[in-house]
């Protein structure tokens, strides 16, 4: 049999940057997203919204427009609560993105006893982690703070009155409440999925996680007449660490509020329990045993 | 060269997963070669390989491969090659890509990676399937582009688990001759497999681990001669086995004979080599019978690996 006649030679040729490594793993994350159409499908239905706020903007803006549709009366009023509205449903339909994409990054990985193979390269687990989570904060934030910053943008530049730098706040209520949100939401998705081999039943987790609390967090706050409760409940927290963000009067009587930092202090356990959960599941070892 | 910079060693590591035993109290400085790992399943031959691969931290001791440890991952993997036992691929990725995207995390520029990527399937002898998507592969192409991935940055080091397993005949063959061909240049593979006719063929030494434990290690022949307890069997070609066999029984150098099916040798056991040699020279200078070949029966791993592992094991 005839064989490769080779003498053996170390590789002496340059090495990129650990950067350019990680940028291989963001690479393989991206094309596994976006290698179902589904992906496609629910980014297009997450841009729906971002239409419809966007037609709100150009008649609140267009005095034509108001003058034959709304006979010069000003029905929508592009405000911090109008901002809100965009940014909560964009981050619960960021949910929906992150219970499809997340499972896909790392379960068929877990699944296919694949990290082995990775991970016997100069990549870290650390870095295999961060490439995953760069990726799917990537595809997360073309449906959170991408098209918020838009719209506010587009409102800076249809409305008739200089705007933007009065409203300043607003656009750093929107990046910061959405890259908050997206941040918990990646980690959250990957340290679930890496526990759950089965993607639809990480996908359900990941709706679980979300809701279920909430429901117990409903009940201790009912029966105990507490607000503490609600710290359990990630949609009223959220849209309570929003509204504080963009300056909107809160919508919850005042002995229902929580304090901004307490928000703050139960996202920051959320992510150091998902980094635990990550630590503990992302390994090399193939088998205990073998 | 320092002979530790030449060497994978081992100073007395062990490996707990909780309270389960990997491996424990494992020293050994292995040298380049063919070494090949043999063992029960369960055994702790993945744990050995993945604790020299980098993959997996020791619980107690220190490994070093070539004078280097994982802390340096940049100039440890390099160095190292590993092909692992699972079908464990990115999902969706053609062979090409696999390797490329493999060549790429070493820290390849792309041309060099595209330049590589060519040269490790041309030496698995791969075909044109890589542009095919892994997922379509038999399983004997997907232990050969594992290989080629293992090989395709030139590492030094190369630990194949199982790298034998679902090939065919002919691929099997072409395997084992680029081990030794890479082993001729100068390269560590440290292979395991349950493979143990062909291990034999290509092994330069072989470490034997059960249940945690390496039960023996070094040169087979060697290994052979330290299992004291089992009398080693030669097979004596010769125009008289019976004679041979009565006239060698006179002396207390055999305790067992018996005849080849075919009548053409006998196969004699002694728990003394050395002395049986001398006693069978005379044999042969007095002139008693003819005698053809002289070659050892149970001088290699199928043998150590009953002796010493035997009804533990569950590998063939």
């Amino acid at each position: 049999m005839s064989i490769y006649k080779h003498e053996y030679r170390a590789y002496a040729g340059r090495l990129t940057s650990p950067w350019a490594r990680l940028g291989v793993i963001v690479r393989y994350a991206l094309a596994e997203a976006w290698s179902s159409r589904v992906t496609a499908v629910l980014l297009t239905l997450s841009m729906l919204p971002v239409i419809v706020y966007l037609v709100g903007i150009y008649l609140a803006n267009n005095p034509m427009i108001r003058m034959l549709i709304m006979r010069g009366k000003s029905m929508i009023e592009i405000d911090p609560a109008y901002f809100l509205k965009v940014l909560q449903t964009q981050c619960w339909l960021a949910l929906v993105m992150t219970a499809w994409i997340a499972p896909r990054l790392v379960s068929f990985e877990i699944a296919d006893n694949a990290l082995p193979i990775l991970l016997s390269h100069p990549i870290s687990r650390f870095s295999y982690v961060l490439g995953k989570f760069t990726a799917l904060f990537a595809c997360l934030s073309l449906v959170t703070w991408v098209p918020c910053l838009l719209l506010f943008a587009y409102q800076g530049y249809a409305s008739p009155r200089p705007w933007i730098f009065a409203n300043l706040h607003i656009a750093g209520g929107l990046l910061a409440g959405s890259v908050l949100w997206i941040a918990l939401l990646s980690l959250l998705g990957l340290a679930l999925s890496s526990w759950l081999k089965w993607r639809v039943v990480a996908t359900g987790a990941i709706f679980a996680v979300m809701f279920i609390p909430a429901g117990v967090g409903g009940i201790i706050t009912g029966v105990l007449r507490t607000k503490w409760g609600f710290l359990l409940n990630m949609p009223v927290m959220m849209s309570q660490l929003w509204q504080q963000l963009l300056d909107v009067p809160q919508t919850m009587r005042a002995d229902r509020q929580l304090p901004g930092a307490s928000i703050l202090t139960v996202l920051l356990l959320m992510c150091g329990i998902c980094v635990l959960m990550l630590n503990a599941r992302i390994r090399a070892r193939e088998v205990v045993r073998g | 060269m320092n002979p530790i910079n030449d060497r994978i060693i081992f100073e007395n590591v062990s490996k707990f997963y909780g309270e389960g035993l990997g491996v424990n109290h494992v020293s050994l400085s292995i040298p380049p070669g063919v070494t090949t790992l043999v063992g029960p399943n369960g055994s702790g031959k993945t744990t050995l390989m993945n604790l020299m691969t980098g993959l997996v931290q020791p619980s107690s001791g220190r490994i070093s491969v070539l004078g280097m440890t994982p802390g340096d991952p940049d100039r440890f993997f390099r160095q190292v090659g590993y092909c692992t036992q699972f079908d464990s691929f990115p999902r969706r990725l053609t062979g090409w890509e696999f390797l490329l995207d493999a060549l790429m995390l070493h820290g390849m520029s792309e041309s060099d990676a595209f330049r590589l990527a060519n040269e490790a399937l041309e030496r698995v002898r791969f075909g044109d399937a890589g542009s095919r998507r892994i997922d379509s592969y038999s399983k004997g192409m997907r232990q050969k582009i594992r290989l080629a991935q293992a090989i395709a940055h030139h590492p030094r080091v190369l630990v194949l688990d199982e790298p034998l397993n679902g090939l065919d005949p002919m691929a099997r063959a072409e395997s084992l001759a680029l081990f030794q061909e890479l082993s001729r240049q100068g390269m560590h593979l440290v292979i395991s497999s349950h493979i143990l006719d062909e291990v034999d063929r290509i092994s330069d030494r072989v470490i034997l681990i059960t249940g945690g434990y390496i039960v023996a290690e070094g040169n087979i022949h060697q290994v052979r001669r330290e299992v004291r307890d089992k009398p080693m069997q030669v097979l004596i070609r010769c125009d008289q086995p019976e004679r041979l066999a009565s006239r060698v029984f006179a002396t207390n150098h055999c305790v067992e004979a018996r005849l080849h099916d075919d009548g053409g040798g006998v196969f004699l056991r002694t728990g003394d080599l050395d002395e049986f040699y001398r006693i069978l020279n005379e044999i042969a200078a007095e002139g008693l019978v003819k005698i053809e070949a002289v070659t050892p029966a149970d001088d290699d791993t199928q043998a150590i690996y009953q002796y010493l592992i035997g009804s533990e094991g569950g590998a063939s």
